[in-house]
């Protein structure tokens, strides 16, 4: 018993130790002590997560959004947490995090945690935490090539909940592999929605999960707002969307600076602002509400926390370089693409787009995604598009892509040095969009501190 | 005689996994930049196929969640349609799970076996570690051609005597990790397990599949070249990668 309380205080010295050290080199490693941390105690968290209320944000699109969004309603009540940043979303990058706010004997100075968490990692974490509230955004395709296939993906969720009997799920009543879960458990559920299709024109794709998940019969949709996401019922099992708990009744404005919905929460009227554009952010707000609503908050304040909060990292982060405005949104995976092209091909301006697509381990090594994207959109949009670059390791994957697209080959270019790519998308005279995968994104980040002059546009 | 050449995809709306469905788009485009007639068709889950309808199919990879929605669809007359359309020498492009379901059958690693149409010979064997990367073969239908793709299966494919394979493994799994052989070939029949897309960065092997299906339907399958530039490079990349 003693010799594992020593494990445990070393753990989380040499977490700290590292941490100080890393920062001291100047360098932004946000796991590396957790993963230090974890191989002195494998279970070192359990230990700092005592007495500790979670909340979990996990699901496949939507879940740094969403945890920013519940973070500027935590913070907007004065609520004591910390929050895992920064896409540290494994199990070492938690472990860290929860470190980093404990004490050295593993007290956690914080009443509530939130915690974004990879849908792999959350079956493990969950072991060790005493989640609250867990969300669910939704479960699309992502990076096959590490998971495998949706309903894995769902079984995974599924096993992490297994571990939270505490928890009071909030699930995505659009997404009917999502909203499921709550047949499997005993837990308390909000549901949240959207009752009415969000876009006026919506890029083609195609559906996640098109059959019933209980019988297998395919689905009649009343309405589709993205994807596989809408009013499903099964017409042979009569499986069907449940009635949301947290609904969005009309949508009076989504434009490129921001969404105005109406919402009911358990039948009261709210107006909300949600201070990002894309219809998909008005999910990740409905999200956040259903926690709120989980965790019994003022939800008068809750609402007006969403018209306050800044996007999180490289999601429609803006900044300007040498008069140029310049917005970068990270993209990952079909779906997650889909809704960002549902957005800026519906902008009015002429504008410039670059995709900087790799393929290394945390992007998915596997790029034949792309293929799955409507980027016929973008070809679309005939003179309103004023510039395609491509960019990253497979750039040359990208450029074949947007040429199948019907893009002319004049009108594109490839350039795959980040200095001469940021240098050619300041120049510009009109907006720029930049969507980036994971690490391209990271690396263009590094490139733009180093050439210029803006402020840690990021934290 | 109708000169269009009718493109059959068959289950889009199941078999629709890893962007497959570029390789239909990569062969229209390739008759189109040519001013050659095409037309495309979809024929899903429900919806009667009739071989005669069409010269070319094309079927690709799904989850093995939808699949099970799958086969008795496909056993319901969708089989012998299909088998039919083989005999008959009409070109069929099959990726990953519809590479597999044109063979025999797949045993499951715990030993349940599911049986397929039985079309080519040639069985899949499911194992608990899944093959994936990206990895190259030879086309040995246009020898000194390389393919290049994106494997990601727990199945291992054995071909039997009846069949040959596209080619021979230069870096990867292929179809078995084990007698370096990938894909199949038989009459106009083309399996593979690459994804990538294929055709688009393998713009060899959708021409041959375009000349075999206009060989077959006005006895000349002569294409006109295209300026593959962009499709050159994305190819030359990946093989230099994995080749050196």
């Amino acid at each position: 018993m003693q010799a594992m309380k020593i494990k445990t205080f070393l753990s989380i010295l040499m977490a700290k130790m590292t941490k100080s050290l890393i920062r001291m080199l100047g360098r932004g490693g946000t796991d590396f002590p957790g993963r230090v941390a974890m191989k002195l105690d494998h279970k070192v968290l359990a230990q700092c997560a005592k007495g500790v209320k979670c909340i979990v944000v996990t699901g496949t699109n939507g879940k740094t959004t969403s945890s920013r969004m519940i973070e500027q309603t935590l913070k907007d009540l004065g609520a004591s947490f910390f929050c895992n940043k920064s896409g540290a979303n494994l199990i070492t990058g938690i472990t860290a995090e929860f470190i980093s706010n404990s004490t050295l004997t593993g007290r956690c100075k914080c009443d509530y945690a939130l915690i974004e968490c990879d849908e792999a990692a959350f079956k493990e974490v969950s072991t060790m935490i005493d989640a609250r509230a867990i969300v669910v955004t939704n479960i699309f395709r992502d990076q096959l090539d590490r998971y495998g296939e949706v309903t894995h993906t769902l079984n995974s969720i599924k096993i992490g909940i297994s571990h939270s009997p505490k928890a009071t799920l909030c699930l995505n009543a659009d997404d009917s592999m999502v909203a499921s879960i709550a047949d499997d458990f005993k837990n308390k559920v909000v549901y949240f929605g959207v009752n009415v299709p969000i876009y006026k024109k919506r890029v083609q794709e195609v559906s996640d999960a098109p059959f019933c998940i209980k019988c297998k019969h395919e689905y009649v949709y009343d309405y589709v707002t993205y994807g596989h996401l809408g009013g499903y019922r099964c017409p042979n099992c009569g499986y069907h969307r449940p009635t949301p708990d947290v609904a969005v009744v009309k949508v009076l404005q989504s434009d490129a600076v921001k969404s105005v919905v109406d919402l009911t929460v358990d039948g009261t009227p709210y107006r909300a602002t949600i201070n990002l554009p894309g219809g998909y952010n008005i999910y990740n707000a409905c999200g956040t509400v259903a926690v709120g609503r989980a965790l019994k908050l003022d939800m008068t304040a809750v609402i007006r926390s969403l018209s306050e909060f800044a996007p999180g990292f490289g999601r429609m982060e803006k900044l300007v370089i040498d008069g140029t405005p310049i917005r970068m949104i990270l993209v990952k995976n079909p779906a997650g693409c889909n809704q960002v092209l549902n957005f800026v091909t519906n902008v009015t301006e002429p504008s410039v787009f670059v995709v900087c697509l790799n393929d290394r381990d945390a992007d998915g090594t596997d790029v034949s995604w792309i293929w799955d994207v409507d980027f016929e959109k973008i070809a679309d949009m005939g003179g309103q598009l004023k510039g395609l670059f491509l960019s990253g390791v497979r750039a040359d994957d990208m450029a074949l892509r947007f040429k199948y697209a019907g893009i002319p080959e004049d009108k594109m270019q490839v350039i795959k040095d980040y200095e001469t790519l940021m240098k050619t998308c300041a120049a510009q005279k009109c907006p720029v969009y930049i969507m980036p995968t994971y690490t391209a994104m990271m690396d263009l980040r590094n490139k733009i501190t180093k050439m210029y002059d803006v402020k840690n546009f990021w934290e | 005689m109708n000169q269009t050449l009718r493109i059959c995809h068959l289950y889009p709306d199941i078999l629709n996994l890893y962007g497959d469905r570029g390789n239909v788009l990569c062969l229209k485009r390739r008759m189109e930049w040519r001013h050659l007639p095409v037309e495309i068709s979809k024929v899903g889950v429900g919806e009667p196929l009739k071989a005669d309808d069409y010269d070319l199919f094309f079927v690709g990879g799904g989850q093995d969640f939808d699949q099970e929605v799958l086969l008795p669809d496909l056993f319901s007359g969708k089989d012998q349609e299909l088998k039919a359309a083989i005999e008959d020498g009409k070109p069929v492009l099959a990726i990953c799970g519809g590479y597999q379901m044109l063979g025999a059958y797949y045993k499951t690693w715990d030993g349940k076996q599911i049986d397929f149409i039985g079309a080519l010979d040639y069985y899949t064997k499911g194992v608990k570690t899944r093959m994936i990367g990206n990895y190259v073969f030879t086309f040995d239908d246009r020898p000194g051609v390389n393919v290049i793709g994106f494997e990601n299966h727990s199945g291992k494919t054995y071909l039997g005597a009846g069949v040959r394979p596209m080619g021979t493994v230069l870096k990867g799994y292929g179809n078995n990790g084990e007698d370096h052989t990938e894909g199949v070939r038989y009459k106009n029949v083309f399996g593979t397990y690459s994804h990538g897309c294929l055709l688009p960065k393998n713009p060899a092997v959708a021409d041959a599949i375009l000349s075999a299906a206009l060989e077959r339907k006005m006895g000349n399958g002569t294409l006109n070249p295209l300026p593959d530039h962009f499709e050159t490079r994305a190819h030359d990349e990946m093989e230099k990668r994995l080749l050196g």
